[in-house]
């Protein structure tokens, strides 16, 4: 009996764990829409597959050179560089997808979704000065957007700080930071390693309880890993933080041809963001000492046991989502 | 519960949070604003050589002048702003103004040492002007706040600049040039006198 | 019971499911208000200005009494912001933002020696002040705990700057008796800080005299 009322549970799950998927693929907000290149510049625009709302109502932006009334699209001399994105999108225009079918070149395909509301088509021509300028701004505008919104990687520079103090050996300590996810990012980039997401996510929050109990314990007067080789640490865990913004970039729908010099641009804005972070934490240290503002001798292990009891909970949370896939 | 309206939660919560609100605020043209407020009194040839003159006098008389003009002359020039703002009439603004100049000029050139309380009284005077002819003149589509600043800060500078001209007067060579710099600034002050009594008349 | 269980299960579940699909571009997206909560006093003049004020009374009287703001300023912040969310939006008034910065600016030109608990008083009224101010930025789909969290890192990380800086300028402080019979015309930069204030109480009086205008 009560085996039969495990199956059935099991078979509860199971069902659970599909029907998400399958009620995904039967919706039909879906939108397909074909850009095909008449003349040098110039695009007659297709609804192949109309959305659920009505073609008319999906508000469709275009880069600000570019003229739009469907059918016609025209770019001028420049071309259809730039982004483009849907105003609309949400619970009733989930994802459309945007086909652009060049003179020259091969035709290439967009995805725009919640998720990815903002798509940059850089063209399949020679790169210009212009596509350059588009790709950096895009790329280090996510590189930077990344970083900050990326609490876990701040956490673990702050963590970083607080354990080197300041001075030369922090400068090089962050610097063995970026070399270390510079590098598993380029090459998570360009596939040499691939490793899962959601076990690294957990690996990444495990990274900052590390370092809270390093605080922890150079607080109690003994000497931990970090204090002793500081460079090392930053570099290993450096490494697992890089495949991280991998897996963030991956998410934008790169282009192969482009993925060196949007990489090195996501990699400066990661730095911008980093670095401007690091900076203001220094200056609210400097601050607080010129105030003379210090917590109190009880208090004094309570922003490490804050960074540790924060990174638990993440690990814990990424752990229950690595065991329940 | 039904699964179709479960489903859509997730939907429904990824497109609340990506439509961020908009940073964009109500506050209208702060740049322009900040930069009519800082240009005004540099645009007036009156106003700045007059401003000018009252901190190379305020440097000239010593402490305590050198330090009570800088924290008070903004805020006698405010609070003149303001009867401006108001539209509380003063009497002749364009000749006491043009003649700011020439007596403060005139008072550099002669290095006229006045007890501090007359000094005062005349800086606050033509202050109060001077703050009047600005708050008068206020472009009405700026954004006042930013108007305000940009002012204060315009003329707070031009103030620093004479006590720097003024503190020149350690050494005998640069009590000559400032000396010198106040007789063409009470020269100039003159000029805009006459001006305006002939445009006044 | 049994049904109960099983509609729970269900949801938990299919939560389950969906959470890690969502998760790895939500999960960036979803920190956003917290930003718009920390950018956005800077992008409101009277904020700026105010802020300023306040910090730079506090740093020039020094270290034993600015230290409190470090934790009342943000504090305050958060209490006006959640009063604000509460009673509805408060119209901004000029007028009383006019007159803070009058008596702040007056405070600081008059080079008073403000006692700690009416400078703690004063601050965190104004902090609440704000942050009620803030609150009209509160989209109905706005996080609004990211939010307050935004302000009120925002709100400290400034105050916190900005006293330690005046501190830093205006160098240690004399806190002697002999404070009037030494030179003052030589102490430039305590003059400097004075004359500051003079000129933020003068753009109070304009201001207070622009909404009186209007």
């Amino acid at each position: 009996m009560i085996d039969l009322r495990y199956l059935r549970i099991a078979l509860l799950l199971v069902t659970a764990l599909i029907l998400p998927r399958a009620l995904f693929a039967h919706e039909a907000t879906l939108g397909v829409l074909e850009f095909r290149e008449v003349r040098p510049g110039a695009f007659i625009g297709l609804w192949t597959m109309e959305p659920t709302v009505g073609a008319d109502r999906v508000d469709l932006k275009v880069p600000p050179h570019c003229f739009l009334r469907l059918p016609e699209l025209n770019c001028g001399e420049k071309g259809l560089v730039g982004q483009i994105t849907i105003g609309n999108l949400g619970a009733d225009m989930s994802a459309a997808l945007i086909k652009i079918i060049p003179l020259k070149g091969e035709p290439r395909s967009y995805t725009i979704s919640t998720a990815n509301p903002v798509v940059t088509v850089l063209g399949t021509d020679a790169p210009t000065i212009d596509t350059w300028l588009e790709l950096a701004k895009t790329y280090i505008n996510y590189g930077i957007d990344h970083i900050l919104l990326g609490a876990d990687h701040l956490l673990f520079v702050l963590g970083l700080i607080w354990i080197v103090n300041g001075g030369w050996r922090l400068v090089k300590t962050i610097t063995a930071f970026t070399v270390g996810h510079s590098a598993s990012l380029a090459a998570t980039a360009f596939g040499l390693i691939g490793v899962p997401e959601r076990p690294l996510n957990a690996c990444i929050a495990l990274s900052i309880v590390f370092v809270g109990v390093e605080i922890v314990k150079q607080q109690r007067g003994e000497i931990g890993w970090t204090a002793r080789y500081p460079w090392a640490v930053a570099v290993t865990f450096g490494l697992v933080h890089g495949i991280g913004f991998a897996s963030a970039l991956a998410g934008l729908g790169l282009e192969r041809r482009l993925l060196p010099p949007a990489l090195l641009f996501f990699n400066v804005g990661v730095e911008i963001g980093q670095l401007a972070f690091v900076l203001l934490v220094l200056a609210l240290i400097w601050a607080h000492r010129r105030l003379d503002a210090v917590l109190p001798r009880w208090g004094e292990a309570l922003p490490a046991y804050a960074i540790g009891s924060v990174a638990m909970f993440w690990f814990i949370g990424r752990l229950l989502i690595v065991l329940s896939t | 519960m039904s699964l179709r309206s479960l489903r859509t939660l997730p939907l429904a919560a990824a497109a609340i949070l990506l439509s961020q609100p908009a940073l964009a605020h109500e506050q209208a043209d702060v740049g322009g604003g900040l930069a009519a407020g800082l240009l005004h009194p540099l645009t007036g040839a009156d106003h700045l050589i007059a401003m000018v003159a009252v901190g190379i006098w305020g440097a000239q008389l010593g402490a305590p002048a050198i330090w009570v003009l800088p924290i008070t002359f903004p805020l006698v020039m405010a609070f003149g702003g303001v009867l401006g703002i108001l539209h509380v009439p003063l009497p002749m603004p364009e000749v006491v103004i043009a003649l700011s100049a020439l007596v403060l000029g005139g008072a550099v050139a002669l290095r006229l040492k006045l007890p501090f309380a007359a000094a005062a009284a005349i800086v606050a005077v033509f202050a109060i002007f001077h703050g009047h002819a600005h708050g008068a003149e206020l472009p009405g589509s700026a954004n006042p706040l930013a108007y305000g600043i940009g002012f204060v800060v315009a003329t707070g500078l031009l103030h620093l600049c004479g006590i720097v001209i003024g503190t020149l007067t350690r050494w005998p060579a640069g009590e000559r040039i400032v000396q010198g710099l106040g007789a063409i600034i009470a020269l100039l002050g003159g000029y805009f006198l006459l001006h305006s009594l002939g445009a006044s008349a | 019971m049994r049904r109960t269980l099983k509609h729970g299960l269900i949801a938990t579940a299919l939560l389950l499911a969906q959470a890690p699909a969502a998760e790895a571009h939500i999960v960036a997206i979803r920190l956003g208000d917290f930003y718009a909560g920390a950018l956005h006093p800077f992008t409101d003049l009277q904020d700026v200005l105010l802020w300023l004020a306040m910090g730079l009374l506090a740093g020039s009287l020094g270290a034993a009494r600015g230290r409190w703001l470090v934790a009342l300023f943000p504090l305050g912040l958060l209490a006006g912001l959640a009063l604000g969310a509460r009673v509805g939006t408060i119209a901004a008034n000029p007028a009383i933002d006019a007159v803070i910065a009058v008596v702040l600016g007056l405070l600081l030109a008059a080079g008073a020696r403000v006692p700690t608990v009416l400078l703690c008083v004063m601050a965190f009224a104004l902090a609440a002040l704000r942050g009620a101010a803030n609150a009209s930025d509160l989209a109905p789909n706005t996080d609004r705990l990211l939010f307050a969290g935004g302000l009120a890192c925002a709100g400290y990380a400034a105050i916190t700057l900005i006293m330690a800086l005046t501190l830093a300028f205006r160098g240690p402080l004399s806190d002697s008796s002999k404070d009037s019979s030494k030179d003052t015309s030589k102490d430039w930069r305590g003059i400097a800080l004075r004359a500051l204030g003079g000129w933020i109480a003068a753009i109070g009086l304009m201001m207070a005299g622009l909404a009186f205008a209007s």
